[in-house]
């Protein structure tokens, strides 16, 4: 412990410029970022930067330059004895490499994670959250920057000898990536969208942190520096063919079982062969696919439930024998509920197999892996003019915009503690009238909802930033903004029950449907974004 | 007594060089032993294996009883290591280098240290970054030697450096001597000739020999024999006679395996109308170049026969 010490004083009277450039810029960001949250209560820009003046501009800056201060924390620590090279002071010394890394731990410990920690509570703390309240998601938010940030930079710090060299290899990654991806975008591919497994983030982390954690130890017990880099080159090669099995099957049906044949179906869906359809693709981005909507008849939800499609899995197949079948694909904005009458599942088709079938009828089968979710827990709040706090869920302000009246509010921003919250259905009714005028009526007013928040989600999100804010943008907000179509909700009243609807998975599953005569809709070009929000 | 340094069969190859054949070597307790040979000759790399530096790839070498593939940690702090090449904690003055290092070292001599300190007119509030080649050596020296360590592995230590710092620094071992054994690498023969107890000589990765200084001096003797009359190189010379050459009636070599009594007589029956054979004793610096050319021509002559054997064929 005494050479742990002894080392770990020498670094700290070493690094103090870089140490006190990481404190400054770490206080600054916990002193400075809750001038977003002011920004967002008055414009609703979520992570508004227009307005507030520079301070926010300067708040979302020291995001991206906190991380950075600890790259060069962490490069400048590990070279300080570096693990690359035969010509090192420390090498014939009497180091033990247990205590050697232990220092740089308690360096990073001392100067990384405990303020990034005291930062993240005061952040907590300035939102109205209480720190010790969250203290698992913190911890596992550090782990997260463990396994992202720190581990992969303390892992390519011990592999490479200087600050310099490590920022080229940086550069290198980077430049590879974008390879990859361009390359990825041009190849004509199916697996684009494909729905990731709950279970493929957890091990894919899992993977760095083996992975790093296993080169930091290679490096510090033995400098194997050649069998160190094999394992970090073999890392991404590992995340490759976890983005690549993850929406194999036996993975699939081990996260959505199939029911049991006697078990009830959560909801039957029904397909509407009369309803109009287009295909469509998106010009500017990938013309090699088409996005083909299914419209569907849904029924059989039950009271307090939602039954959420995740994700699609199409099989075609020509009277001709020709066989086509897609791979799981995501399927994002169908949250169905006791009352929802229709529902479209769109899926992606390759330019080739689009044409081949398009002339034909086909028999379409439809896999839907679906998430179950029951009631929680109902809160209703009368909106507040100011602060309010929605229990399990967050602590929430009302948004007022530059041009209107003083207590009308044209939306709600929601500041929440470390994560998305649990899947919450947020309702609220509109008034027509100005506020000022008189008492609206509850029934006059215009339904506006909105779904928020996630079914699974891990204690804390990745980010250096303990409050992540949620703004709510109800389902009328952009009519609200329309002209000359009729009289139009306008703003919220203070006063007016706001309903906060939360719910908890209860299961996963996967239903089919088959439908026997499909026909391939014709092609439309244009925007795939202008024609959903259409 | 068990020899502070040893190795067996002790290999190295950089690609398709190699960096050290098969080296078998033992450094006695309490010697000064210095490892010479020409630049690129292995030196080293046999220091930086037997520093665990970079661990060899076959062979066995022990330094003061440990497998050096386990040297590590605490057996350093009986071990004093200075290179030419070596980095130094350079944002450090040299006195903060010293309070850094002390107390990695159980046994580090306060007073020792001070009188090191002093003997070298160690500027101890200069960065090391600032200081000149000679302090610099001086700060190492002081470094390895404030621990009074068992074993002190010195690579090329004095390259470069001018006389009067070499001297200075020579003298500090010199003090450190009856304590410890010095393991030294030097292309420069007359800075070990003064000190050194024994002397290996390596090229090309091999070890030519290795033996004890007084014996290697008794051992080498440059041979002069006046003949009656000129006579060309006679043919079949035996192979400790290196660098055989005739100029007239005097036939020059040096003799490999000298001995006091059997060479003179050997001699006389072998040349009996020799009008006189001297033996001069050689300098270090004279055994270690005949020795080389030696090494040289013979390698350029095997060179050649392969090159006619494969012509041949």
């Amino acid at each position: 412990m005494k050479q742990v010490l002894h080392i770990f004083a020498k670094d700290a009277r070493h690094f103090w410029p870089e140490i006190l450039v990481s404190l400054a810029l770490t206080a600054a960001f916990a002193r400075l970022y809750p001038y977003q949250w002011l920004v967002a209560s008055v414009t609703g820009f979520g992570y508004g930067a227009v307005a507030g003046g520079v301070l926010p501009v300067l708040a979302n800056a020291l995001v991206i330059l906190v991380p950075i201060s600890w790259w060069l924390l962490i490069s400048r620590a590990v070279h300080g004895e570096r693990l690359v090279g035969n010509t090192q002071f420390w090498l014939t010394r009497p180091y033990e490499w247990k205590n050697l890394l232990a220092a740089k731990l308690l360096f990073l410990l001392a100067f990384l994670y405990l303020p990034l920690f005291i930062a993240q509570c005061l952040l907590l703390a300035e939102a109205g959250f209480h720190p010790l309240s969250y203290l698992p998601g913190l911890l596992f938010n550090l782990l997260l920057i463990t396994g992202v940030l720190v581990l992969p930079l303390a892992a390519l710090s011990s592999v490479t000898s200087s600050f310099a060299k490590m920022t080229l290899v940086l550069l290198g990654v980077v430049v590879l990536y974008g390879g990859i991806v361009a390359l990825s975008a041009g190849l004509p591919s199916d697996t684009t969208g494909s729905v990731a497994s709950p279970l493929g983030g957890h091990l894919a982390l899992a993977i760095v942190l083996c992975a790093c954690g296993t080169v930091l130890l290679l490096q510090y017990a033995a400098r194997k520096t050649l069998h160190s880099w094999l394992l970090l080159v073999a890392i991404p090669v590992l995340l490759c063919a976890i983005a690549i099995i993850d929406p194999d099957q036996r993975l699939m049906n081990r996260t959505y079982p199939r029911p049991a044949p006697d078990a009830a179906a959560p909801v039957q869906f029904q397909y509407l062969p009369n309803q109009f359809q287009q295909a469509i693709t998106n010009t500017a981005g990938d013309s090699n696919h088409f996005e083909v909507d299914i419209p569907l008849r849904v029924s059989g939800v039950a009271d307090g439930s939602e039954v959420n499609p995740e994700a699609v899995k199409v099989a075609m197949e020509a009277a001709d024998g020709s066989h086509w079948e897609s791979p799981w694909q995501a399927v994002y904005d169908q949250r169905l509920l006791s009352g929802t009458e229709d529902a479209k599942i769109r899926f992606r088709i390759r330019r080739e197999a689009y044409e081949k079938f398009k002339s034909m009828p086909v028999r379409l089968h439809v896999t839907l892996a679906l998430a179950l979710a029951r009631v929680d827990r109902v809160t209703e709040i009368p909106l507040p003019a100011s602060d309010f706090a929605v229990p399990n869920f967050g602590v929430c302000s009302p948004r007022t915009g530059w041009f209107k009246e003083p207590g009308e509010i044209i939306g709600i921003n929601c500041r929440v503690a470390l994560r998305q919250p649990k899947l919450t259905y947020v309702s609220v009714l509109w008034s027509k009238t100005s506020c000022s005028a008189s008492q609206p009526e509850p029934s006059s007013g215009v339904l506006g909802a909105v779904w928020v928040g996630l079914l699974d989600n891990d204690p804390a999100e990745f980010g250096i930033t303990s409050v992540w804010q949620t703004p709510l943008n109800f389902s009328n907000i952009w009519e609200s903004y329309q002209k000359g179509s009729g009289p139009q909700p306008r703003q919220m009243c203070p006063g007016s029950p706001v309903t906060f609807t939360q719910y908890s998975l209860s299961g996963r599953t996967q239903t089919d449907l088959t439908i026997q005569d499909f026909h391939l809709p014709g092609l439309a070009i244009g925007d795939t974004f202008l024609l959903r929000m259409r | 007594m068990n020899p502070a340094i040893r190795t067996q069969s002790l290999s190295k190859r950089f690609g398709r060089t190699v960096a050290v054949d098969g080296l078998d070597l033992a450094v006695p307790d309490g010697a000064i032993y210095a490892m010479v040979g020409p630049n690129g000759a292995g030196k080293t790399t046999i220091i930086k294996m037997l520093m665990n530096i970079f661990p060899p790839p076959a062979g066995h070498a022990e330094v003061l009883g440990i497998d050096c593939r386990k040297l590590a940690g605490k057996a350093f702090s009986r071990i004093g290591y200075v290179s030419e090449n070596q980095e130094m904690p350079e944002w450090m003055t040299a006195g903060a280098m010293l309070d850094y290092y002390r107390p990695f070292y159980p046994t580090w001599d306060r007073a020792l240290e001070q009188q090191l300190v002093r003997q070298f007119d160690l500027p101890l509030k200069r960065k090391i970054k600032h200081l000149s080649r000679g302090m610099r050596m001086k700060a190492a020296f002081a470094s390895s030697l404030a621990y009074r360590p068992s074993l002190i592995v010195l690579d090329e230590p004095f390259t470069g450096l001018d006389p009067l710092v070499r001297d200075e620094l020579i003298e500090g071992l010199i003090e450190r001597a009856p304590e410890t054994t010095i393991f030294l690498s030097s292309h420069d023969l007359a800075e070990i000739e003064s000190f050194s107890s024994h002397v290996g000589y390596l090229e090309q990765g091999r070890l030519l020999f290795s033996e004890e200084m007084s014996v290697l001096s008794n051992r080498f003797r440059e041979v002069t024999v006046t003949l009656d009359s000129p006579s060309p190189l006679p043919e079949n010379l035996p192979t400790a006679w290196l660098q055989p050459q005739t100029v007239d009636c005097v036939l020059r070599f040096v003799h490999s395996e000298f001995d006091e009594d059997r060479t003179p007589r050997e001699l006389a029956e072998r040349f009996p109308t020799a009008r006189n054979i001297a033996f001069d004793p050689m300098p270090l610096r004279a055994i270690f170049l005949a020795v080389a050319k030696a090494g040289r021509s013979r390698a350029s002559s095997q060179q050649e026969s392969i090159n006619v054997k494969e012509n041949a064929a």
